[in-house]
């Protein structure tokens, strides 16, 4: 009982100074009264939200705080594979020959967040667009499909994006 | 000044590139996915480009930081959306006479 | 050469968005069309800081911001609403 309470304590805390940081990013002013009215209205959206914000059962903080220089590592990656992927797909417009093909497979990582960047970060890899995410299971679309077999298409797709992710959030 | 103006003009003619050859991706396709592939992706490429074309342009600090505030959005809203839209085609009817076809083919080949 | 690149950007983009607007109205079906509609969402958001930067104004980035996370809220809506009527698709 005592754990739950310290863990929902410790929730709140960081829901209500997340939702300062942003508060003062938008407003970009630093004058007492905005101060004021961003740190009492982050306090009363935190309470109200908080559990929705971090679920209880996230019970670690290498869940959703993320790494930093590996968080920069995996957006330049991010970048660097949406323009190969851009390429990729304009060659198969020019040429015409695409085989598209619809797969399954299962992810390692274990926070919700990190699924769901997974989940976003697969529509930037060549040709993949995700069609569903159920708990760790994934649907893909993928448009120049190389192998046949599922199972190894799904490991081309991901390995090097799970790799990248799991450094930065578990 | 000039090197800024520079940067942008290259970046701004790369995403162009690729914004035309979605555009004529979108009408050479035949299926809504590879159109979706298409269209998405590379539109996706090019507001990117556009954006840091227009990150390197703007006039003011407080301009810039809001520039860069909406790129960190868009990279995460629009693999969303695409997703859902995705996520429609998969679920909705003409699709599924597009997988049934993809079978057929593949008993055929 | 900043006003060069800002008018030839504004062009390319009205570009984009008439052939997406053609794909709009000729798609057959509704999945078509609702490809085409993601795409100019994006066009438009780039089209609404284009203006913010043009005009030196900061309000114009304001509202793309809010346009940007409102807009696949509406898509959310308009998928869950074509669900619901699946005969007429």
């Amino acid at each position: 009982m005592n754990t739950r309470r310290t863990w929902a304590i410790i929730r709140f805390a960081l829901t209500s100074l997340f939702l300062f940081v942003i508060w003062i990013l938008f407003t970009s002013s630093l004058g007492a009264f905005s101060l004021l009215f961003g740190f009492f209205g982050s306090i009363l959206i935190g309470a109200l939200t908080y559990q929705i914000f971090l679920p209880e059962h996230e019970a670690n903080f290498r869940f959703f705080i993320p790494h930093f220089g590996a968080l920069l590592r995996f957006l330049a990656l991010m970048v660097y594979s949406l323009y190969h992927a851009s390429f990729q797909v304009i060659k198969a417009i020019i040429t015409g020959n695409t085989n598209p093909r619809i797969v399954h497979f299962r992810t390692h990582l274990r926070s919700d967040l990190a699924r769901a960047v997974l989940a976003n970060a697969i529509t930037f890899t060549p040709g993949t667009m995700t069609l569903d995410l159920n708990d760790d299971h994934l649907t893909v679309h993928w448009l120049l499909c190389t192998t046949t077999h599922a199972k190894a298409a799904g490991e081309a797709i991901k390995v090097k994006l799970e790799h990248a992710l799991g450094r930065t959030w578990l | 000044m000039i090197i800024r103006e520079v940067i942008a003009l290259i970046i701004f003619l790369i995403g162009s590139v690729f914004g035309i050859f979605g555009i004529i991706g979108l009408f050479r396709f035949k299926d809504p996915y590879s159109r979706l592939h298409a269209g998405s992706l590379c539109g996706t490429t090019t507001v990117f480009s556009y954006l840091i074309a227009l990150l390197m342009l703007s006039p003011s600090f407080s301009s810039s930081a809001r520039i860069v505030v909406l790129i960190v959005f868009f990279l995460i809203s629009a693999p969303t959306g695409s997703s859902i839209v995705a996520k429609f085609i998969w679920e909705s009817e003409d699709a599924q006479k597009q997988r049934s076809s993809m079978a057929k083919e593949e008993k055929h080949l | 050469m900043t006003d060069f690149i800002l008018q030839a950007m504004l062009l390319m983009l009205l570009l984009f968005a008439i052939g997406i607007l053609i794909r709009l109205l000729i798609g057959p079906t509704a999945s078509d069309r609702l490809v085409a509609l993601n795409v100019l969402s994006a066009v438009t958001l780039a089209l609404l800081i284009l203006w913010g930067v043009r005009t030196k104004q900061t309000l114009y980035l304001d509202v793309a911001l809010v346009y940007d996370i409102f807009g696949f809220l509406g898509f959310l809506a308009i998928t869950r609403f074509l669900k619901d009527r699946k005969g007429d698709l």
